[in-house]
C-alpha cells in the first residue's frame, strides 16, 4: 500500500518536472504563436490601420478582403496557381536527388570527406536573399539558355529533344523548368540531403548483416530495408521541404505580400496570406494523402 | 597458359574455383559501381559547385573584359579591388555585419539553449498534456512564420504581457502606459528565442527531441537515484554527452539566422541587418547611378553576394568536420 502511494507520487513528481521543462515553451507558444495566429485570421476579416493617437484600430468587414482579391486583383489569382504548381513538380525531384545524394554520401569511400563538404555548402549558401540575386539578375549567364548550354554543351538544345521526342506541350514545359531550374532545385537539397543522412546512418546495421547472410541483393537491401527504415525521415524531409519552398520569397504571393506588409496594408495582406497557407495546406494534406495511401501500406 | 591452368584447377576444385570467379565477378561489379558513383557525384557536385565558381570569377571580372565571352572562370584582366570596395559600401558591410550579430546571432544561440531545455522535458517525461502539446509542436513546424508576422508586429509596437499593462493604461486613462515599443530594439529578436519560438525553433526542438530520445536512460536513472534534481540531471549527466547535437543545431540556427532577411526586415526599421542590406542592393545601386546594364553591375552584385556567404563559409570550414561527423550520429529516426 504504501509503495504503490510513493511509486505515484514519483510519476507525479516527474510530469510535474516535464511541465517545468516546457513550461517557458508553452508561454512562448501561447504568447507568440496562438495569440498571432488567432490576430491574424481576424485581420484577414477586418479593416486594420495605425492611428499615432489609439495604435491599432480594427473594425471587422466581413469577406470584403477575400472578394477584393479574387474579383477585383489582378494578379493573385495566378500568382496562387503559379505557385502551388511549381511546388508540386519540384517536391519529388527534390526527395529523389537528396535520397540519392545521402545514399551515395553514406557510402563509404575515398575521398568521401571532401564531396560531403561540397554538397553541403548549399545549406550554408543557399540563403533567399543570395539565391534571388543569383538567379533572377543574372537571368541570362544561369538560367535557361545558360543552364541548357552549360550541361548538354552546344551539341543539342532541350528544344531539340522535346521535339525529336514528340512530347506534348504541357510536359515539355515542365521538363523546361526542371531544367532551367536545376541550380535553384540542387541547392535546394542541402538540408534535407542531412536529414536523410541522419536518418539513413540510424538504421541499425544488425539488419543489413542480417540481410547478407541471407543473401541479399544490393537492390533487396535498398527496398526492403533501407527505404522502409526511412519512412518517418521521408515524411519530416516532405513537410520540411514543402514549409521551405512554400515560405520562399522566391515565391510571387511571399514576395509581394513582403512589400505589402511594409507599405503598411495589415489587412489584405493577412487575406492573401490565409488563402495561401489553406492553398498550402490543401497540397500538402494532398500529398500526405498520396505518402499514406501508397507508400506507408508498402512500409506496413 | 593461363586457360589450362584454370582448367586444371577447376577439375582439381571445382566448387572452390566457382566461388573464385563469383568473387572476381563481384569485384567487377563494386568496380563499375564505384565508377558510376564517383561520376555521378562528380557531376552533380559541378551543378552545385558551378554557381560559387561563377560568383567569384565574375567577381573580380574588370570592366573592360566583362563582354570577352571567351574566357568563363578567369577573367581577362582583373579589378577586384574596384567591385569590392564598391560591394562593401553598397551592402554597408560592416555596419551589417554588427548588426547581424547583435540581433541575428545572439538571438539564434539563445534559441539553441532555450529549444535544448524545451526538448528535454518533451523526450523524458511524460504528462497528461504532452500528447497536446507535441500536436502544438508540429503546428509551428507546419505554420511557416509570415503567418504570424503581422500580429506579431503590431504587438511590437505596443508590447504586452497578457493584457496586463494595457489594462493599467486603460484604468490610468493613458496616465501609466508601460508598454515599449520593441520594434527595432534587439529584444524583438531575443524573445521569442528566449521562449523557444525563434526562427523555426519547431524543427530545432524536433531534433533535439529525437537525440535525447536515443540517449541510453540508464545514466540519468542513476543520477536520479542518487538524489540528483532534474536541473542537475540534465546540466551534467545529458548535456556533456550531447555535444554532437549541438553542433548540427548550432551550426543550423547560425546559418538561418544569419540568411534571415523575414524577420529581419519586419522588426527593425533601421541600422538593419547584412542580409537585408543584401536584399535591398539592387533599388541602392540604381539609387547611385549603377544601372542593371553598366558593365561592372553584374560584378559587384556577385561581390557583395560573395562577401555575404564568406562569414558563414569561414564558420563552416572551422564547423565542417565536426558538422558532417555529427550528422552520422544525430539519428533521426521517427
Amino acid at each position: 500500500m504504501m509503495k504503490k502511494k510513493k511509486y505515484r507520487s514519483i510519476e507525479q513528481l516527474k510530469s510535474r518536472y516535464g511541465y517545468g521543462f516546457t513550461a517557458i515553451w508553452v508561454i512562448g507558444f501561447i504568447l507568440f504563436f496562438g495569440f498571432p495566429v488567432i490576430q491574424s485570421v481576424f485581420y484577414s476579416f477586418a479593416d486594420v490601420s495605425i492611428s499615432a493617437t489609439e495604435g491599432v484600430v480594427v473594425s471587422f468587414v466581413g469577406l470584403k478582403n477575400f472578394n477584393y482579391l479574387f474579383n477585383e486583383h489582378p494578379d493573385y489569382t495566378s500568382w496562387l496557381t503559379a505557385d502551388m504548381s511549381s511546388i508540386l513538380y519540384s517536391l519529388p525531384i527534390i526527395l529523389l536527388v537528396s535520397l540519392v545524394l545521402a545514399i551515395l554520401l553514406n557510402q563509404k569511400f575515398k575521398g568521401r570527406i571532401i564531396f560531403r563538404a561540397v554538397y553541403f555548402v548549399p545549406v550554408i549558401i543557399a540563403s533567399g536573399a543570395v539565391l534571388k540575386l543569383m538567379f533572377q539578375t543574372t537571368s541570362e549567364e544561369l538560367t535557361s539558355a545558360g543552364v541548357s548550354t552549360a550541361i548538354t554543351g552546344s551539341m543539342f538544345s532541350i528544344e531539340d529533344i522535346v521535339g525529336w521526342l514528340n512530347i506534348p506541350d504541357k510536359i515539355a514545359q515542365i521538363l523546361k523548368n526542371i531544367i532551367n531550374n536545376i541550380f535553384d532545385l540542387l541547392w535546394s537539397c542541402g538540408i534535407q540531403t542531412v536529414l536523410f543522412i541522419a536518418g539513413l546512418q540510424s538504421i541499425p546495421a544488425t539488419l543489413y548483416e542480417a540481410s547478407k547472410v541471407e543473401g541479399a541483393t544490393k537492390w533487396e537491401e535498398f527496398w526492403f530495408i533501407t527505404f522502409p527504415s526511412l519512412g518517418s525521415v521521408t515524411l519530416l524531409v516532405s513537410v520540411y521541404t514543402m514549409v521551405d519552398a512554400f515560405t520562399n520569397t522566391r515565391n510571387t504571393v511571399i514576395d509581394k505580400a513582403y512589400t505589402m506588409i511594409n507599405s503598411g496594408n495589415y489587412d489584405e495582406t493577412s487575406a492573401m496570406l490565409w488563402v495561401y497557407f489553406v492553398g498550402v495546406g490543401l497540397v500538402m494534406g494532398f500529398v500526405l494523402f498520396l505518402y499514406n495511401r501508397f507508400l506507408l501500406k508498402r512500409w506496413q | 597458359m593461363n586457360l589450362i591452368a584454370d582448367i586444371k584447377n577447376f577439375v582439381n576444385d571445382p566448387a572452390k574455383e566457382i566461388l573464385r570467379r563469383k568473387k572476381m565477378l563481384n569485384k567487377g561489379t563494386q568496380l563499375a559501381w564505384s565508377i558510376l558513383r564517383i561520376l555521378i557525384l562528380l557531376a552533380i557536385g559541378y551543378i552545385i559547385i558551378y554557381p560559387l565558381f561563377y560568383m567569384i570569377g565574375t567577381s573580380i571580372r574588370s570592366r573592360q573584359s566583362y563582354y570577352d565571352s571567351a574566357r568563363v572562370w578567369i577573367p581577362s584582366s582583373v579589378s577586384a579591388g574596384h567591385n569590392y570596395t564598391k560591394a562593401l559600401d553598397f551592402t554597408s558591410f560592416f555596419a551589417g555585419f554588427k548588426n547581424t550579430m547583435v540581433l541575428e546571432i545572439i538571438a539564434g544561440l539563445i534559441e539553441v539553449i532555450t529549444c535544448s531545455i524545451v526538448a528535454y522535458g518533451f523526450a523524458r517525461f511524460k504528462f497528461k498534456l504532452k500528447p497536446l502539446f507535441t500536436a502544438g509542436l508540429f503546428l509551428t513546424i507546419l505554420v511557416p512564420e509570415i503567418m504570424v508576422i503581422i500580429p506579431r508586429m503590431l504587438t511590437y509596437s505596443k508590447m504586452d504581457i497578457l493584457g496586463i499593462f494595457g489594462l493599467l493604461a486603460d484604468l490610468t486613462n493613458g496616465a501609466v502606459d508601460l508598454r515599449p515599443n520593441l520594434i527595432g530594439s534587439p529584444l524583438a529578436f531575443y524573445l521569442p528565442s528566449l521562449f523557444a519560438m525563434g526562427l523555426r525553433s519547431g524543427i530545432l526542438i524536433y531534433i533535439y527531441i529525437q537525440f535525447f530520445k536515443g540517449l541510453p536512460y540508464e545514466l540519468e536513472e542513476a543520477a536520479w537515484v542518487d538524489g540528483a534534481g532534474p536541473v542537475r540531471t540534465f546540466v551534467s549527466i545529458a548535456l556533456p554527452s550531447s555535444s554532437v547535437v549541438f553542433t548540427t543545431v548550432t551550426v543550423f540556427s547560425i546559418i538561418w539566422h544569419w540568411n534571415d532577411t523575414f524577420l529581419a526586415a519586419m522588426y527593425v526599421k533601421s541600422d538593419y541587418p547584412l542580409s537585408v542590406y543584401l536584399s535591398r542592393i539592387n533599388a541602392t545601386m540604381v539609387g547611385a547611378g549603377y544601372y542593371p546594364n553598366n558593365t561592372d553591375t553584374q560584378s559587384i552584385l556577385m561581390a557583395a553576394c560573395f562577401l555575404f556567404i564568406l562569414p558563414p563559409l569561414i564558420f563552416y570550414m572551422f564547423m565542417q568536420r565536426k558538422f558532417i561527423e555529427s550528422i552520422d550520429r544525430v539519428g533521426i529516426t521517427g
